[in-house]
């Protein structure tokens, strides 16, 4: 009996020791954080390293250094996460500058890509081969989770990007405009596609919308680049008469208006408005 | 040896065990880390970012800004740091022009 009262004190000065060694370890003293990565960062800081990323690539258009700095935050769709920080950014009360910055570099990407699952003929450069052939230092740290060799990544030469500048409003001219009835959509909205000559949605488009004398309101195309890099939306109201205008192309579409449709069972619901524009070159 | 020497023994061999289970074996994994916290060689690639939109923008209070939040003593300090790591692993030319306008840029305005 007396042994077995030995034995049990033991075990428990054991535990004790184990529960104090834990709590220390765990709550009192951790282990630093010190020498992260950045995609451990806070959703917060994520957000300013991705419109930090944004704003470099607008300086110096080096797509594949941008790719290899967003493959670093660890997003699953890079692009996607930059187009819904543009949303957010915007939803907030943001400067559109910086929403445009973030859809351009999301449309850079999605570009990108859908140039890559196209087959060319090979006549890159030395440059753009070079960047195939050796994938970043960035892309595999990113693989590694935490490999000490982003240094290469910085000292990546600048190669051409497939991405053209971005879009500043050129002239585009009005192909239709009208009323549409989806009872898909959950809201009225007025939705704009801007498309090239060959039918490619181009993205960073800003558009001016406007209610009598109201002020005006701008949004941009290609923040939505799931529904199409050239895809913009305004949510509108019943009742009353918006006008959009493209700046600096002259055009202006007056009278938009909600339209009453009715579905199959004959109940009336609000519809949408389409506007379809179309740059001539 | 009396009990409570025995207790003592034990009660240290349990706390080392704890210890090397939470400072190596688990230790605390974060999660929502600050940019201050980011290793030198990430610190450095955001600086090279500021200072190649500073580069193009010249707005050096942005770039302050952006730089405070790497959250070292003084913005000149942060570029300082990343010059030396940059030089270290040897950055091309191009980027090591950039940091040091921006590092130039930084020490007239002090």
């Amino acid at each position: 009996m007396d042994q077995n009262r030995g034995n049990w004190y033991l075990i428990t000065g054991l535990i004790l020791g184990l529960i104090l060694g834990l709590v220390y370890s765990w709550v009192i003293s951790p282990v630093s954080q010190v020498d992260t990565h950045p995609n451990l960062l806070r959703t917060d800081y994520k957000d300013i390293y991705r419109s930090l990323i944004s704003r470099a690539y607008q300086a110096n258009n080096n797509l594949p250094r941008a790719e290899a700095r967003l493959d670093l935050i660890g997003d699953d769709e890079p692009a996607l996460a930059l187009a819904a920080q543009a949303q957010r950014f915007l939803a907030e009360g943001g400067d559109h500058e910086m929403a445009v910055i973030l859809a351009n570099l999301s449309a850079a990407l999605q570009s990108s890509e859908a140039a890559e699952n196209t087959p060319v003929p090979p006549t890159g450069t030395a440059a753009a081969s070079d960047s195939d052939e050796n994938p970043t230092a960035a892309e595999e740290d990113t693989e590694e989770n935490g490999g000490n060799n982003l240094d290469s990544t910085s000292t990546m030469e600048p190669v051409s990007s497939q991405t053209p500048p971005p879009t500043e409003s050129p002239p585009f001219i009005l192909q239709d405009s009208s009323p549409i009835c989806d009872p898909t959509l959950s809201e009225s909205l007025i939705q704009v596609i801007a498309t090239n000559s060959a039918g490619d949605g181009i993205p960073g488009v800003a558009i001016q919308i406007s209610l009598g004398s109201d002020p005006k309101e701008v949004f941009y195309t290609g923040l939505k680049p799931e529904l199409g890099l050239g895809y913009a939306d305004f949510s509108a109201e019943p009742g009353l008469s918006y006008q959009v205008e493209i700046p600096d192309s002259g055009l202006i579409v007056s009278d938009i208006e909600v339209p009453t449709c009715q579905n199959e069972s004959e109940e009336s619901y609000w519809g949408s408005w389409e506007i379809y524009i179309t740059h001539p070159n | 040896m009396s009990r409570w020497s025995l207790f003592f023994i034990v009660l240290l061999l349990g706390l080392g065990l704890g210890l090397l289970y939470g400072w190596v074996i688990n230790p605390v994994s974060y999660q929502d880390t600050t940019l201050d916290t980011l290793r030198i060689d990430y610190k450095t690639d955001y600086t090279l970012m500021v200072a190649e939109v500073y580069h193009q923008s010249n707005d050096l209070d942005w770039a302050m800004n952006r730089l405070t939040l790497l959250k070292n003593k003084t913005p000149l300090h942060t570029i300082e740091e990343s010059l030396k790591f940059a030089a270290q692993v040897e950055y091309i030319l191009p980027d090591m022009f950039l940091l040091r306008d921006l590092h130039n840029a930084l020490k007239e305005n002090n």
